[in-house]
C-alpha cells in the first residue's frame, strides 16, 4: 500500500519534471532568440532580412553590414567617447562611494545619523529635470564631458550596499589590531578595507559602468556638440526613429560605403543588427566576466532591508 | 557601580569632542559624496522655485518674476491633464500588476531544475536581458515590430493578416511595453526569490519528503509561503512608483502614431520642457509629479513597515 503511493507520487513528480522541462525551453527560447536572431541577422544579406527569410540561422552570409558600421565615423567617436565616460566615472564612483561606504561603517563615527539622512533623503525628493538642468547650466557644467562622468556617478543605493558589505565583512578586531598599532583611518582604509573589498569593487563596478555604458538620457539633456555624445545618445538617432531623416548622418554614412541611395538603404537594413552587436558586446561581455558578483549586489543590498 | 556612574558621563561628554577630533579623517573620507549630494541633488532643489515664477534666462532663477501658482493652475485645467495623468497612472498598474508575478514563478520552477550546471546555465541566461540598454531594446522593437521588415509581421503575413504598424499603434504602445520590461527585468527580478528559496530549511522538505508530498504540494506548502513575505514588500515598495514610470523608455518608443497612450508626464515634460523651452511650467508639473511621488513612498514604506516588519529607511 505504502509502496504503491511512493510509485505514484514518483509518477506524478515526473510528470512535473517534463512539465517544467518544457516550461523552460520556452522561457529560454523567450529570453534568447531575440538575442540570437540579432546576431544571425547581422551576418546576413539584407535582401534575406528583408524578405524575412532569416529567421534560424545565417543567410546568404555576409559582412557588409559590419563594413559599413566600421566606416562609420561618429559610431566610433561616440564609441570612444563611451568608453571613456564608463572608465572615467567608474573610478571615480568607487572611491567616492567607498570612502563615504566605510567612514559611514564606523560605530564612533559622530553625526553618521544626519549624513545618512542626507544621503537618503535624495532617493525620495529632487529637483525634477527642469531645475537640475538649469542649475547644471547655470554652474557652467553644460555641454561638457564633466556633466555626463559624474551625473549619477554616486547612487544612495549602492552607497548603503557598500556600507553594509564593509560592516558585515571587514573583521572588527583588525581595526582594533590596526588602531594598536597606531594606523589612522586614510591608513586603515587604503591597507586594509581596500585590499578585502575586491568583490564589492566588483560589485559596484557592474552596476555603475553598466548604468553608465546604458545611458542616453544626458547625453540627449546636457550635451549640444555632436563630438562629445555618447555612444547611446547616437544609438537612439539611428535605431529608435522610424523617420529616416531624423537618423540622417547614420544614412550619409551608409551612404559613403555604399555606391547609391539604393544601395545604402539596403545596406542599412542589416547595419542596425550590427550596431546592436557592437554597442552591447562589451556589456554582455563584462557580465559574463563579472557574473557572480552582479548576484551578490543584489543579495548584499537585502541583506540591510 | 553608582561611583563609576558619574565619571562615566563626564568621560562620556568629553569623548563625544574627542571623537570627532579623533576621527577627523572620516569627515575627510565622506566628504566627497556629500559635495556630490550638495551639487547634485540639493543645488537642482534651489531651481524648484521657478515652478512659481516665470523663468526668462537673461533674469536666471533668482531674478525672474513671482506668479504665484499660475503653471500648476494651468496645468491643472489643461484639456491634456486628465490624459497625462491617466496615461501615466495606467501605464504603471498595468506594468505592476502583469510584471509582478513572473519573477515570482520563474523562482520557483527554477527552484526545482534538477542538476547544478542546468540551473547555472538558466540562471545566467535569464539575467542577460537586464543589461540591454533602453535604446537598443526600443531598437529591437522597433526592427522586430517594423511593418515591412519586421519578423513578427512576417508571421502574421504568412498566417495570412495584415502587417501593422505595431510601435505607430496607440493600443500597442502600453502591451510593447510591459511586454518588453518583463523580458527585460523578470530574470533580475528573480534572484531576491530565490535567495529566499535557497534559505529554506532543507528539513523541511524531507519532513514533507517522508510524508509523501509531491513537488507540487511542497511549492504549494512549502515555497509559496516562504516567498509570500518577500513578495509582499517588493509589491508595497513598487506601489510607491505609481508615478514615476521608466520616462526614458517610453520617450524613445514614443512616435507621432501612439501620443494618445504613450503621452506620459515625464515623456511630456520633456518634450514642452527642454523641447519647446517652457521652463516654468514643466518644472511645476515636475514638482506636483516629486510631491506625489514623496507622499507615495512615504506612506508604502509606512505601510510595508507595518505589514512585513520591513522598510526602506
Amino acid at each position: 500500500m505504502k509502496r504503491n503511493a511512493k510509485k505514484q507520487m514518483s509518477f506524478s513528480n515526473r510528470i512535473f519534471h517534463i512539465f517544467n522541462s518544457i516550461f523552460w525551453i520556452i522561457i529560454m527560447l523567450i529570453i534568447l532568440y531575440p538575442l540570437y536572431l540579432v546576431c544571425i541577422a547581422s551576418v546576413s544579406d539584407p535582401d534575406a532580412i528583408v524578405r524575412g527569410q532569416v529567421i534560424w540561422h545565417p543567410v546568404d552570409f555576409s559582412l557588409i553590414g559590419y563594413q559599413a558600421v566600421f566606416q562609420y565615423k561618429e559610431l566610433w567617436s561616440s564609441y570612444g567617447n563611451s568608453i571613456f565616460y564608463t572608465f572615467a566615472s567608474v573610478v571615480i564612483s568607487i572611491l567616492v562611494t567607498l570612502s563615504a561606504a566605510y567612514a559611514l561603517s564606523r560605530p564612533k563615527f559622530v553625526g553618521k545619523g544626519i549624513i545618512n539622512m542626507f544621503f537618503v533623503f535624495t532617493m525620495f525628493f529632487n529637483g525634477g529635470l527642469i531645475p537640475t538642468f538649469l542649475v547644471m547650466k547655470n554652474l557652467g557644467l553644460y555641454n561638457t564631458r564633466a556633466i555626463i562622468i559624474l551625473m549619477g556617478c554616486v547612487s544612495v543605493w549602492n552607497l548603503m550596499v557598500a556600507r553594509t558589505y564593509i560592516q558585515t565583512n571587514i573583521p572588527g578586531e583588525l581595526y582594533e589590531a590596526a588602531m594598536l598599532d597606531g594606523a589612522t583611518h586614510f591608513q586603515y582604509f587604503s591597507r586594509v578595507v581596500l585590499p578585502l573589498s575586491k568583490t564589492i569593487i566588483a560589485v559596484l563596478a557592474v552596476y555603475y559602468g553598466v548604468a553608465k555604458w546604458n545611458d542616453y538620457f544626458n547625453g540627449l539633456v546636457y550635451l549640444r556638440d555632436r563630438s562629445l555624445l555618447p555612444l547611446q545618445t547616437v544609438l537612439r538617432e539611428i535605431l529608435a526613429t522610424l523617420q529616416v531623416d531624423k537618423s540622417g548622418d547614420y544614412m550619409m554614412s551608409m551612404a559613403d560605403s555604399a555606391a547609391s541611395m539604393n544601395e545604402a538603404m539596403r545596406i542599412a537594413n542589416v547595419s542596425k543588427y550590427c550596431i546592436i552587436v557592437v554597442a552591447t558586446g562589451p556589456v554582455v561581455i563584462l557580465y559574463a566576466v563579472m557574473q557572480k558578483y552582479f548576484e551578490k549586489g543584489v543579495m548584499i543590498g537585502s541583506l540591510k532591508g | 557601580m553608582r561611583l563609576s556612574g558619574k565619571p562615566k558621563t563626564i568621560k562620556k561628554k568629553k569623548s563625544l569632542a574627542a571623537a570627532m577630533r579623533d576621527n577627523w579623517q572620516l569627515y575627510i573620507l565622506v566628504l566627497p559624496a556629500v559635495i556630490y549630494f550638495l551639487v547634485f541633488n540639493y543645488l537642482p532643489l534651489y531651481g524648484i522655485q521657478i515652478a512659481f515664477k516665470d523663468y526668462k534666462a537673461v533674469e536666471g532663477i533668482a531674478g525672474s518674476a513671482w506668479v504665484g501658482l499660475k503653471h500648476f493652475k494651468n496645468f491643472f485645467n489643461a484639456y491634456y491633464f486628465k490624459r497625462l495623468l491617466s496615461n501615466t497612472l495606467l501605464l504603471n498598474v498595468y506594468y505592476l500588476l502583469w510584471s509582478f508575478p513572473v519573477p515570482l514563478i520563474l523562482a520557483i520552477f527554477l527552484n526545482q531544475i534538477r542538476g547544478k550546471k542546468r540551473k547555472r546555465f538558466i540562471q545566467t541566461s535569464i539575467y542577460v536581458p537586464y543589461f540591454i540598454s533602453t535604446v537598443v531594446l526600443a531598437g529591437m522593437l522597433y526592427i522586430f515590430l517594423s511593418p515591412t521588415s519586421g519578423i513578427l509581421n512576417f508571421a502574421r503575413t504568412a498566417m495570412g493578416l495584415k502587417a501593422i504598424d505595431f510601435m505607430s499603434e496607440a493600443a500597442a504602445f502600453r502591451p510593447i511595453y510591459i511586454i518588453s520590461g518583463i523580458w527585460q527585468a523578470a530574470g533580475y527580478g528573480t534572484i531576491l526569490y530565490i535567495a529566499t528559496l535557497t534559505g529554506i530549511d532543507p528539513s523541511l522538505y524531507e519532513a514533507a519528503e517522508i510524508d509523501g508530498a509531491s513537488i507540487w504540494q511542497k511549492i504549494r506548502f512549502i515555497d509559496i509561503p516562504s516567498l509570500i513575505p518577500t513578495a509582499m514588500m517588493v509589491f508595497i515598495l513598487d506601489c510607491g512608483k505609481m508615478l514615476a514610470s521608466d520616462t526614458n523608455k517610453a520617450l524613445v518608443m514614443q512616435t507621432p502614431g501612439n501620443i494618445p497612450t504613450s503621452d506620459i508626464i515625464g515623456v511630456y515634460v520633456y518634450n514642452v520642457g527642454l523641447g519647446s523651452g517652457q521652463f516654468s511650467y514643466t518644472a511645476a508639473i515636475g514638482l506636483f509629479v516629486n510631491i506625489i511621488n514623496f507622499i507615495l513612498i512615504i506612506s508604502v514604506n509606512q505601510v510595508s513597515k507595518r505589514m512585513t516588519d520591513v522598510g526602506l529607511f
